[in-house]
């Protein structure tokens, strides 16, 4: 059973139709990239998920309990991260953790320990008594990982939590966040794909209101993978003469030829590697290199969004 | 509770980082100072601008003035600095969003609600409180002699009153998104409140007497007796609008 389960989740704003029947299941202790264009509802599922909107209909549990709009329970178990968090600038980190603590009904003790441990692990060490207020992005984002992670949550929702930060500061919340995967179970919202394969196993594709995708990175990219070969020839002579063989001259085999690499794509059920490299040794061509296409995650998204 | 004590304690942090508590006990305390003392110098004045010929007599200042004076400005200025302070109580944290991370942590929306309305009546009774001894301790050494009635009493009436505001400006906040309308809304209840005074018969049931018979109870025009169904009306308004914010918050989406 996973720590956190959608059915059949609808929600519309006026007329304006955001989920359509969403369906989600994310297992425990994975960090799971939850991916959509700007606007595609992201937010909105996540918000209906703390309890702070209500959907129309649908049914969402967390870790076996469901969640009520306008009553936060469940909430309890869940740690989250607003896209741009906001504090309350005349406080200092510490205060504001302990403010939180105070609010879930840690001991005193506790929170005590866990607000050093927590400070030093997201690097706002020696920056504990300094004004909230003059804080960078950056600096607010890392303080918003403390204080999600600060009741030991076992879903940890972060929404869009690098979208606004430089490269440094992008690096430094992925590994925050890869840290903590042991730990909890992390849902991870954003438009950055390259986030996504560096740190989550897995994805799921939110488009017109339902997933489009879901799986493992690897599943999908088994999935969707084209029958594509890269071919690189030592020259363009030999590349030009691979390219005009007779027996590549059929209608389910696209080629493209960039100088002395060729693109082999194709459709065929039966076709595969072994009759490309049998035309390779009847031709007795020796290509430098032989490489099976990967699908690119960005190739996938555009895919399932167009 | 354990979340309504945490939450209160950062609205008095707030209260006083931001300097809102400063400046309430400032104005207050400005009035306080005032008050008898522009009621013992107001004739002085006047004499001093009349031209020659002219002979202008004023009845020697009371204390009576030195009060006229403090129920005057503690309910025209005093109330609409604490309005317009208070405006923003629930939309600023709204709009910028810090109060989500705190419902997140599992804070529930009734705390927030009955904090931030003690947090306000403290703060109103502390400035009230301030204003009234300053006052008072001024009365009593400019105009020594008088005697006042039912001063206490009447100081608790316009105490009440300004609970009942809060009160108002506390659903009002509710209801809007934005502090402009929280304002409307408060200023068309009071509106509302002075446009049913001008039925004498509603009178006795009106919460604004609490804020127009003080005098009248401290010259003795007025018994005290007569203010006893309005002090309960008033009560129970202000239980009635801080129950609907209550109501009215758990149900808003954020």
């Amino acid at each position: 059973m996973g720590i956190l389960e959608i059915k059949q989740l609808y929600k519309s704003f006026g007329c304006h139709e955001v989920l359509n029947g969403l369906d989600m299941d994310v297992p425990e202790h994975s960090i799971f990239g939850f991916v959509g264009q700007n606007g595609a509802g992201k937010t909105t599922t996540m918000k209906i998920i703390l309890g702070l909107l209500k959907p129309d209909s649908g049914s969402v549990t967390v870790c076996g309990e469901k969640v009520t709009y306008g009553e936060t329970k469940t909430n309890r178990n869940i740690g989250f991260l607003p896209d741009v968090p906001e504090f309350y600038g005349y406080m200092n980190p510490m205060e504001y953790l302990k403010l939180c603590g105070e609010i879930t009904g840690l001991t005193k003790y506790k929170i005590e320990l866990k607000c050093e441990e927590l400070l030093e692990l997201v690097g706002l060490k020696y920056e504990k008594k300094k004004k909230i207020g003059g804080f960078s992005r950056g600096m607010k984002q890392r303080l918003g990982i403390a204080q999600a992670l600060l009741n030991e949550p076992k879903l940890l929702i972060c929404d869009e939590p690098t979208s606004a930060l430089d490269p440094v500061g992008r690096k430094e919340i992925l590994d925050i966040l890869s840290a903590a995967k042991g730990k909890t179970t992390i849902l991870f919202s954003t438009h950055i794909l390259s986030d996504v394969e560096r740190v989550c196993d897995r994805i799921a594709v939110l488009h017109g209101g339902k997933i489009a995708l879901s799986g493992t990175l690897s599943e999908m990219k088994d999935r969707y993978r084209h029958n594509g070969f890269v071919l690189e020839f030592e020259n363009e002579k030999e590349a030009c003469f691979f390219e005009n063989a007779e027996e590549l001259k059929k209608p389910e085999i696209s080629l493209s030829r960039n100088k002395n690499v060729v693109t082999v794509l194709m459709t065929g059920r039966d076709m595969d590697g072994h009759f490309l490299l049998c035309i390779l040794s009847q031709k007795r061509i020796t290509p430098l290199k032989f490489t099976v296409m990967e699908p690119t995650l960005e190739s996938l998204f555009m895919e399932v969004v167009r | 509770m354990t979340g309504y004590l945490a939450f209160l304690k950062k609205e008095v942090i707030e209260y006083i980082r931001t300097y809102k508590l400063f400046i309430m006990l400032i104005v207050f305390a400005v009035f306080g100072i005032t008050n008898p003392l522009m009621a013992k110098l107001m004739p002085e004045i006047l004499e001093s601008l009349a031209t020659d010929g002219v002979i202008i007599t004023f009845p020697e200042p009371t204390a009576y003035d030195a009060w006229t004076q403090f129920f005057k400005n503690a309910t025209q200025i005093g109330l609409v600095v604490i309005v317009i302070l208070f405006s923003g109580i629930l939309s600023s944290e709204l709009s910028k969003g810090t109060l989500i991370n705190l419902l997140t942590k599992g804070l529930s929306r009734t705390a927030v609600i009955l904090s931030k309305f003690t947090c306000m009546v403290m703060a109103w009774t502390v400035s009230i409180a301030l204003c009234f001894g300053l006052t008072y301790g001024y009365t009593m050494y400019l105009f020594p002699e008088d005697q006042t009635s039912n001063l206490l009493f009447s100081v608790l009436c316009l105490w009440l009153f300004g609970l009942f505001l809060l009160a108002a400006l506390l659903f009002s906040a509710s209801l809007t998104k934005s502090n402009y309308g929280c304002l409307l809304i408060t200023g068309v209840v009071v509106l509302v409140c002075m446009l049913m005074n001008i039925i004498p018969a509603l009178h006795k049931y009106n919460p604004i007497s609490l804020s127009t018979d003080n005098i009248g109870l401290i010259v003795n025009s007025i018994d005290v007796t007569s203010l006893y169904s309005v002090i309960l009306i008033s009560c129970l308004l202000s239980l009635i609008f801080v129950s609907l914010s209550v109501l009215i918050f758990r149900k808003k989406q954020l």
